[in-house]
């Protein structure tokens, strides 16, 4: 029987993706590493191509903690959106924002339009990560396409960018209002850590930089441990990560 | 500050520090990035400490309660700053005679607050795995550091690590045979992960830690008059190789 679907929302996956989400929650909390599984998973589920997550830094920049393709171009592609993009817009505004055909947005959005397009997408839709009044951050999807995003869609993927602001608040109650700050600070320090122990190992094992990053996560999934716990091990050099050097590459994660 | 964006933001605090500096006849300093930061956010004093764990080496302070907060923290082996340096995140303390900070910190809640402090803030000055101490800020009245407020101590605190690394990246410079321009630190340009990949890629290329890649990255850059961004591409694009001998996954011309 062919798998059920409502529109572009793949129902037979949703459980499935509840069940992982629940697991990151248990075995060792990791921000970044939930996070990843969010955007992953919102290829899946959604009619998209590619998911990146932002967080908005209190020093005035939005910066990528998550994305479901690692690759430089991608993550060029969100960068680009502090200046101007249907991210910024959302982020600003608080409410979602889309963009069916970007070959008609070029006027909205110059530089942004042309970055997407080179970057092979044709659609997008960013969707608002709110606590209260305040928005944290934003959900992006990208897809190849050109057309709207269907509306079954955009609300699961609004869940998605809840529970990804859920996540955010997760390691601490929210005792203070300094208590969000804090936690998106450790988030953000986090990614960078994870960045610097890429750029080791792909050195190391002379691995591109997306292949390393899905060989470190692997490598914390098998031995559940967590993905930022794990970088900052490695970097401080009190994790040799001396098991993989010999072995075998672990199969690459999905890529969007 | 009015403009949000982190761009302006950075430039407006490299410039008030810039000016600063010039005002007391040298280059910018930690102890610049302290005195400026305490009256940009509405603060009564800053400290700035150094070490990565443990006790830590006071740098400098803006006044008597500011030092006093550190030598307490280095005492009781309690306190905001202890916990920013193992948390690895800031530490946001806005009243001091809360509830939750009797509990946290027995000891060091009630000895700062005799000491004159109401608030306290410490952000750790770090660049990911790279950590060189806290800045520790004190108000004697309670409330919150506004966003605005967090966002520009949060550049101080980028512009105090730059600082703190900088005179070392100045020497790997010179090392190199270069000059560098002007003899002034660059600020950390807005985030971009390849610089955090290169600093990765070159603690295995040189055998050393992050720090000190991270401060032989900034003095090849230095040392080459290039940008640090430039710099970082090149080396995660594996067009350059800073090791000894040959790169074994190398693609540039030798």
């Amino acid at each position: 029987m062919a798998p059920e679907k409502v529109s572009g929302l793949d129902i037979e996956l949703l459980p499935e993706a509840f069940v992982e989400l629940a697991d990151t929650l248990v075995a060792g909390f990791d921000i970044i590493e939930f996070l990843h599984v969010l955007t992953d998973r919102s290829v899946e589920l959604l009619d998209a191509s590619a998911a990146g997550l932002l967080l908005a830094d209190p020093r005035g920049e939005l910066r990528v903690v998550a994305a479901s393709s690692e690759q430089a171009r991608m993550v060029e592609l969100f960068q680009v959106q502090n200046d101007q993009g249907p991210c910024l817009d959302c982020f600003r505004s608080g409410e979602p924002v889309s963009a069916a055909d970007l070959s008609t947005e070029s006027w909205r959005w110059p530089h942004f339009s042309a970055t997407a397009s080179a970057a092979g997408f044709a659609a997008v839709q960013a969707l608002p990560m709110r606590l209260r009044e305040e928005t944290l951050g934003a959900l992006n999807l990208f897809r190849a396409d050109p057309g709207p995003f269907d509306r079954a869609d955009v609300r699961m993927g609004q869940a998605l960018a809840d529970v990804a602001t859920i996540g955010l608040l997760n390691e601490r109650t929210l005792r203070r209002s300094e208590t969000l700050n804090e936690q998106l600070q450790a988030a953000l320090n986090s990614r960078v850590i994870i960045e610097q122990a890429k750029g080791k190992l792909a050195e190391r094992l002379g691995l591109d930089m997306d292949d390393s990053f899905n060989v470190l996560r692997s490598y914390a999934r098998q031995r559940n441990r967590g993905l930022s716990e794990l970088a900052r091990a490695f970097i401080d050099g009190s994790e040799q990560l001396s098991d993989l050097s010999a072995g075998p590459l672990p199969p690459s994660p999905r890529r969007g | 500050m009015a403009d949000d964006s982190a761009a302006s933001r950075n430039e407006t605090i490299w410039g008030l520090l810039a000016a600063h500096a010039v005002g007391r006849g040298g280059l910018a300093s930690v102890a610049d990035a302290c005195a400026i930061c305490v009256t940009t956010v509405g603060m009564d004093g800053a400290a700035v400490t150094t070490g990565k764990s443990g006790p830590s080496h006071v740098m400098c302070v803006t006044d008597e309660v500011s030092e006093h907060l550190e030598e307490l923290q280095l005492t009781l082996g309690e306190g905001p700053r202890v916990d920013a340096s193992a948390d690895g995140g800031p530490v946001l303390v806005q009243d001091l005679a809360a509830a939750d900070v009797a509990a946290r910190w027995p000891a060091f809640g009630p000895a700062a607050r005799l000491a004159g402090a109401a608030a306290v803030f410490a952000l750790p000055l770090q660049i990911g795995g790279i950590r060189v101490g806290v800045l520790d800020l004190y108000r004697a009245q309670p409330g919150p550091l506004s966003a605005d407020h967090l966002g520009d101590a949060l550049v101080f605190a980028d512009a105090a690590t730059v600082l703190l690394l900088h005179h070392r990246a100045q020497a790997a410079a010179h090392a190199g045979g270069g000059t560098g321009p002007a003899g002034q630190p660059w600020p950390l340009a807005l985030h971009r992960a390849e610089i955090d990949q290169a600093t990765g890629m070159l603690t295995e290329q040189l055998g050393v830690g992050i720090e000190e890649a991270f401060v032989r990255l900034r003095g090849y850059a230095y040392a080459h008059d290039r940008r640090l961004a430039d710099v970082a591409r090149d080396l995660v694009a594996r067009t350059l190789w800073m090791g000894p001998g040959r790169s074994p996954h190398h693609h540039g011309a030798a």
